[in-house]
């Protein structure tokens, strides 16, 4: 080959390089950290592991997989069975089971032919994980497939149960809420259009109602007999994460970064804190522990709230605090997009305990 | 910067054609595309009329016996060079500043496409602080990402269409060929030599295969915008009458 053509082919290499640069590619999260706990470990996906984290400590128990695969990553938050497993799908259309001690894989479903963004949910009579392939799929705790169900749109958020009926709902970026027979996959109802999509899971009240916020500025209330709208409530901007219900009040932020407060009878406003007291996006949804509201912001900042409105505290990270705080035990955990503060703990008195760096620098 | 002046606007842009023409992204894709060009089209033609007077002057008298003239003198080449570039008032780089200027439209432009399609959380949380209030983003979300057999959010080595057990990546066959074609079918007959010669067949020969090779390995909307832009580009040529079938021809052009 002639050294000109050399030339010539080098520097179409470098321009792919640069394309590929400038275009931001692989390297760029594609979301944020997925976190479930149970009595003495913090499971967390981020990005090309799952980790294991001792609650005690805020040391690593083991990662899955040990070594990185660059064309997987993972960010639902994975799911404890029943029978002791950990359910948790991958970006590379796989669905995994880990056992929870070790982090060693039990079995794998590969069928779907999109991502899961979703966390499954998980429970005695199998797993319900749906796929950015537009596909519910339920599996047996042996991973097996029962069913699937192709729903017109995307699914994101993990669905919810109701035993009272024998269903579980799904919400869906199409904007419609689906009402499904877990167990042959029939759909029993779909809600009509409601204005916008719906990123989080559903909150449930056992008393026949689902709470969604949406992307068109709203928090509304659905019957479980057949998804009608029973309340519509306005918010300043899209709803990403699902209402969080306790007792007869719902807490919800948008993402301009208001705090709301809702009546979950009737919907109407009890209070908002406004976006300049908060200071940032309010993605996760708010945790909340007897008369505390903990809820984290895209400025990094994490608020405790009493349940007037109230802040009684703050707490400043460096990542951006996506992901809705969880509760373990005394600690609230915080997971953030900063890699070398992937998880936090704090006590409810908002006192750091430890901090979770996946990558810690070797000493030297 | 450059959020505001490019992506922005390009975003919102296609959001709102996508919205004009019946939520199809494949079809808001291709107007997108014919309406940058026509935008960037005075640009096309200043790079024309440059390099049109550039290959005149290279098939001037004076130029040649320069060439001849300092053949062993590179320095003085290259200043007599720039000497007759004054007195024929030709900016060198007139006919390669309007590409450069392009390119960021290009960078743009993919960029644009995978913020609007936002197939992953942080793509559309991103998404929602780029669109301006008077796009109906919540109703236009989720866009639909299909058209035709493709898959625009996805690059095509996902999904390619089955044949005899072959994964056949029509839609970067497609960018090859019309990459191919437009470099044909633009490329004026080469006067600087063999070498030159040498370098724009090696040109039109690497080119299309990169290109081929961005559109399978990108998302497919990028692709169709490739395919749209040659396309258009060849039109725009053939209206101005500055195609060149020759080059089509496997024929030899008798240097002179």
């Amino acid at each position: 080959m002639k050294p000109k053509h050399l030339i010539l082919i080098f520097s179409i290499l470098i321009l792919a390089m640069t394309i590929s640069a400038c275009t931001g590619g692989a390297t760029i999260a594609s979301s944020w950290p997925g976190v479930t706990v149970d009595s003495d470990t913090a499971y967390v996906a981020n990005n090309r592991h799952v980790y294991a984290v001792n609650l005690s400590n805020g040391t690593q128990k083991w990662r899955f997989p040990a070594e990185p695969d660059n064309r997987n990553s993972f960010y639902a938050a994975p799911a404890r069975s029943p029978d002791n497993q950990l359910i948790v799908g991958g970006y590379n259309n796989t669905l995994y089971s880990l056992n929870p001690t070790n982090g060693i894989e039990n079995w794998n479903f590969p069928d779907a032919t999109n991502r899961y963004i979703a966390t499954p949910l998980v429970e005695q009579s199998g797993i319900y994980a749906p796929a950015a392939d537009e596909n519910l799929y339920a599996l047996d705790l042996a991973g097996k497939i029962r069913w699937e169900l192709a729903t017109p749109g995307e699914s994101w958020a993990a669905p919810v149960t109701d035993e009272s009926c024998s269903c579980l709902y799904l919400t869906s970026l199409d904007h419609r809420v689906y009402a499904v027979d877990p167990t042959n996959g029939t759909q029993i109802w779909e809600s009509e259009s409601l204005g916008g999509s719906i990123v989080g899971s559903p909150a449930h009240d056992p008393r026949g109602v689902l709470y969604v916020g949406t992307f068109g500025n709203e928090v509304i209330a659905l019957s479980t007999n057949d998804g009608k709208v029973i309340w519509r409530a306005p918010t300043e901007d899209w709803v990403w994460s699902g209402p969080t219900l306790t007792g007869d009040r719902l807490y919800v932020g948008d993402l301009t970064g208001n705090l709301y407060a809702f009546n979950a009878g009737d919907g109407s406003e009890i209070w908002q804190v406004t976006a300049d007291k908060l200071d940032g996006k309010i993605v996760g949804s708010p945790l909340v522990i007897d008369e505390d509201i903990y809820v984290g912001t895209e400025s990094g900042k994490l608020f405790n709230l009493d349940t007037s409105g109230n802040i009684k505290w703050t707490q400043t990270l460096n990542g951006k605090l996506y992901t809705s705080p969880t509760a373990a035990g005394d600690l609230i955990l915080v997971a953030s997009t900063q890699p070398d503060e992937l998880l936090t703990a704090f006590t409810r008195q908002g006192e750091k305990q430890w901090t979770f760096n996946p990558e810690p620098k070797k000493e030297e | 910067m450059w959020n505001t002046l490019i992506l922005d606007p390009m975003v919102n842009s296609l959001l709102w054609i996508y919205d004009l023409l019946a939520n199809n992204f494949g079809l808001a894709i291709i107007a997108f595309t014919i309406i940058v060009r026509l935008i960037t089209y005075p640009l096309t033609a200043q790079q024309m009329k440059s390099t049109q007077k550039m290959q005149e002057m290279q098939k001037s008298k004076k130029w040649q016996e320069i060439q001849k003239k300092y053949k062993d003198d590179r320095e003085k080449l290259s200043q007599e060079q720039m000497k007759l570039y004054r007195e024929m008032g030709i900016n060198p780089f007139g006919s390669c500043l309007p590409t450069i200027i392009q390119f960021p439209i290009i960078i743009g432009l993919y960029q644009a496409v995978v913020r609007a399609l936002a197939v992953t959380p942080m793509q559309l949380l991103e998404l929602s602080s780029h669109i301006y209030p008077l796009i109906p983003a919540a109703v236009l979300i989720p866009l639909n990402n299909y058209f035709l057999w493709l898959d625009l959010s996805q690059p095509e080595k996902d999904y390619g269409i089955p044949i005899a057990g072959f994964t056949i990546p029509i839609l970067a066959i497609l960018v090859v060929v019309s990459t191919y074609l437009q470099s044909k079918l633009m490329t004026p007959p080469t006067t600087g030599g063999e070498q030159g010669a040498s370098m724009t067949k090696a040109m039109n020969l690497y080119m299309p295969l990169f290109m081929g090779y961005l559109a399978w390995s990108f998302p497919s909307g990028l692709a169709l915008y490739f395919v749209t832009s040659n396309l258009v580009g060849i039109l725009q040529y053939a209206i101005m009458g500055k195609l060149n079938w020759r080059n089509l021809l496997p024929i030899r052009t008798p240097s002179k």
